[in-house]
């Protein structure tokens, strides 16, 4: 059950809050800001209530000093404003949402449903892609297990993106990264609408969730999307000479051709799986093999099928 | 003569934010966007077909907010960067022309056996990209849909003036405009940062030479463009077929089955077409 931590020393106050959120989420309740700290910082909630009193600096400070941390930046704070409250001093307060007290009977419980969406919204998304990233993509691996739902899972990156990067700059590589998440998306929701998944892990690595019929389907079109769209971000003279000039990651000069897409594919079919890091485990040993030959294909561990090693030929 | 300050002209034009399209599109539109199974590759044929759902996509895809400025030149590569959802969103924005709908869906037909013949074409000349110059030669005359719609008097004299002293309608919208169509449709592709070569097949169409970037697409655009009116399709907003370049038709160097090829494909392609407007 998610946690609500619940500043406030007006009894009253925390009798009402005590029953409309009792059954759906855990409240802690405590009276001032500094105990509720030890708390907070052991268990991380899911939202701070507090109930704002006129001239309270020191609680004020603490929640301040407390957002400043990227750990705690995304914990939401809902603040209940007293009904002489001046609007202005807001601004000091760094909170994400208020209500003001005489709302309370009929705002309270929405605006802390909304607080926690919120916030669970904007976590981990990947500020290039805008795509979900680790912990969403464990969450949703983890959830269709233990629904037992069948699926394949693909985990993709690109050949050659750091020479790229090296040669164009970061911009022009998260030019690419941009355009891969996008068409990796466009082509997984336009295959599956409903109950497809694709997430960002970072850097050039992405994953997506698809029904086990059509992800091979998926990845032999992201590849031909990909192989075509690639050449675009290419200097015309790289391109007509067919390689960059970049260096190794020991700092040796050397050829790196364009840009490829390899991806490891692994389904429910073929494993029982019972927990996440094993899904994204063997997705990553086929992107390794798929990594072994040049330009883009995918892999697929359907073990008992003689046909797996599959090559896309561009 | 001209009395349009070419400043103004050119501040309109980029104030452009979309293109209206034919009422007949209009009608197919609704069943595209109601279709809940539509692929991408039905959508991107669809959209293919009309030089106002292209721009519409293409200036999205290579606006800022989605990444790609100046990259993305074909409708199936911008519809998959976008996905389908976006995409269903912008056709709904799409409105209709209802100004001089006789000469728009002229141009529209025009602009439509264009596209086809620049495939074609790419394709016997083995370009990599042949959807690409298709989508050129689909807007290669955007630029008069533009005036059209914003000098709608101006422009109907320009056409009169073209019909009455036997000139091109290049020349007449020059005394008109100061201006022709061709610069008039690069000034907007380059404001919603269109890729270079398009923005220069856009330009040079009518003087292939000139293309430095494309000279290869900008011929064949060039030369579909000519082989459209020829044949007589569609209306370009002059009944006179100008001559053919000669460094374009040279650089294309194709032989005469290679141009009955590209005519019968044409009228295949047109038939199928011809309830769209």
């Amino acid at each position: 059950m998610k946690t609500i931590v619940i500043v406030c020393r007006d009894i009253i106050l925390n009798n009402s809050i005590e029953r409309s959120t009792k059954g759906l989420y855990q409240s802690v309740i405590f009276n001032k800001m500094p105990s509720a700290l030890d708390y907070i910082y052991n268990s991380i909630p899911n939202l701070i209530v507090i109930n704002v009193i006129n001239d309270d600096p020191i609680a004020v400070n603490i929640i301040n000093d407390i957002k400043t941390d990227p750990l705690f930046q995304q914990l939401p704070v809902l603040a209940i404003l007293p009904d002489q409250f001046n609007i202005d001093h807001l601004e000091t307060l760094m909170v994400e949402d208020y209500i003001w007290r005489s709302d309370f009977e009929r705002d309270f419980l929405a605006r802390v449903n909304l607080s926690i969406f919120r916030s669970e919204k904007i976590v981990e998304i990947n500020p290039l892609t805008r795509l979900p990233g680790n912990i969403s993509i464990s969450r949703e691996i983890q959830e269709r297990i233990e629904k037992n739902k069948d699926f394949a899972f693909g985990y993709a990156d690109l050949d050659y993106f750091k020479p790229f990067n090296d040669r164009y700059g970061f911009s022009r590589g998260d030019e690419v990264i941009k355009m891969t998440g996008r068409l990796i998306l466009g082509i997984v929701k336009a295959k599956q609408p409903q109950g497809s998944f694709v997430g960002h892990v970072g850097g050039d690595d992405f994953v997506f969730i698809i029904d086990i019929d059509l992800v091979e389907e998926a990845a032999t079109e992201i590849i031909k999307a990909f192989d075509s769209l690639i050449t675009g971000c290419y200097d015309r003279e790289d391109l007509t000479r067919g390689f960059i000039k970049s260096f190794d990651r020991k700092g040796k000069a050397l050829h790196f051709s364009v840009m490829g897409i390899s991806i490891g594919i692994t389904e429910t079919r073929s494993h029982p799986f019972s927990h996440y890091g094993k899904v994204t485990e063997l997705a990553a040993e086929m992107k390794k093999l798929a990594k072994q030959f040049e330009g883009s294909c995918f892999k697929s561990d359907r073990r008992q099928d003689k046909e797996a090693d599959k090559r896309i030929v561009i | 003569m001209s009395n349009i300050d070419p400043k103004v002209l050119r501040h309109k034009v980029e104030n452009i934010n979309t293109l209206p399209t034919v009422p007949g599109v209009l009608k197919r539109l609704s069943a595209v966007i109601e279709n809940p199974r539509i692929t991408l590759v039905e959508i991107s044929a669809f959209i293919s077909n009309d030089p106002a759902l292209t721009t519409k996509v293409l200036k999205m895809v290579n606006s800022a907010i989605y990444g790609f400025p100046g990259r993305i030149a074909s409708v199936s590569h911008a519809t998959m960067l976008l996905g389908l959802n976006i995409i269903k969103g912008l056709l709904l924005g799409v409105s209709v022309f209802e100004l001089m709908q006789k000469a728009m869906s002229g141009l529209y037909e025009h602009s439509l056996a264009c596209a086809i013949a620049s495939r074609v074409i790419a394709q016997k000349k083995g370009l990599k990209e042949p959807e690409e110059v298709s989508v050129a030669g689909l807007l290669h005359d955007i630029g008069k849909v533009i005036l059209t719609l914003s000098f709608p008097t101006e422009y109907q004299a320009a056409m009169n003036e073209a019909q009455g002293k036997n000139i091109s309608i290049f020349d007449a919208e020059k005394n008109q405009f100061n201006a022709t169509h061709a610069n008039v449709g690069s000034w907007l592709a380059e404001k919603w940062h269109f890729p270079r070569n398009l923005i220069e097949v856009i330009e040079c169409h009518h003087r292939p030479a000139l293309a430095k970037n494309a000279p290869m697409e900008t011929a064949i655009v060039h030369m579909a463009d000519l082989l459209v009116r020829a044949r007589g399709f569609g209306f370009a907003g002059e009944i006179f077929v100008p001559e053919v370049n000669a460094i374009a038709y040279e650089l294309l160097n194709l032989s005469e089955s290679d141009i009955k090829d590209v005519l019968r494909e044409m009228e295949d392609n047109m038939e199928s077409a011809e309830d769209i407007s």
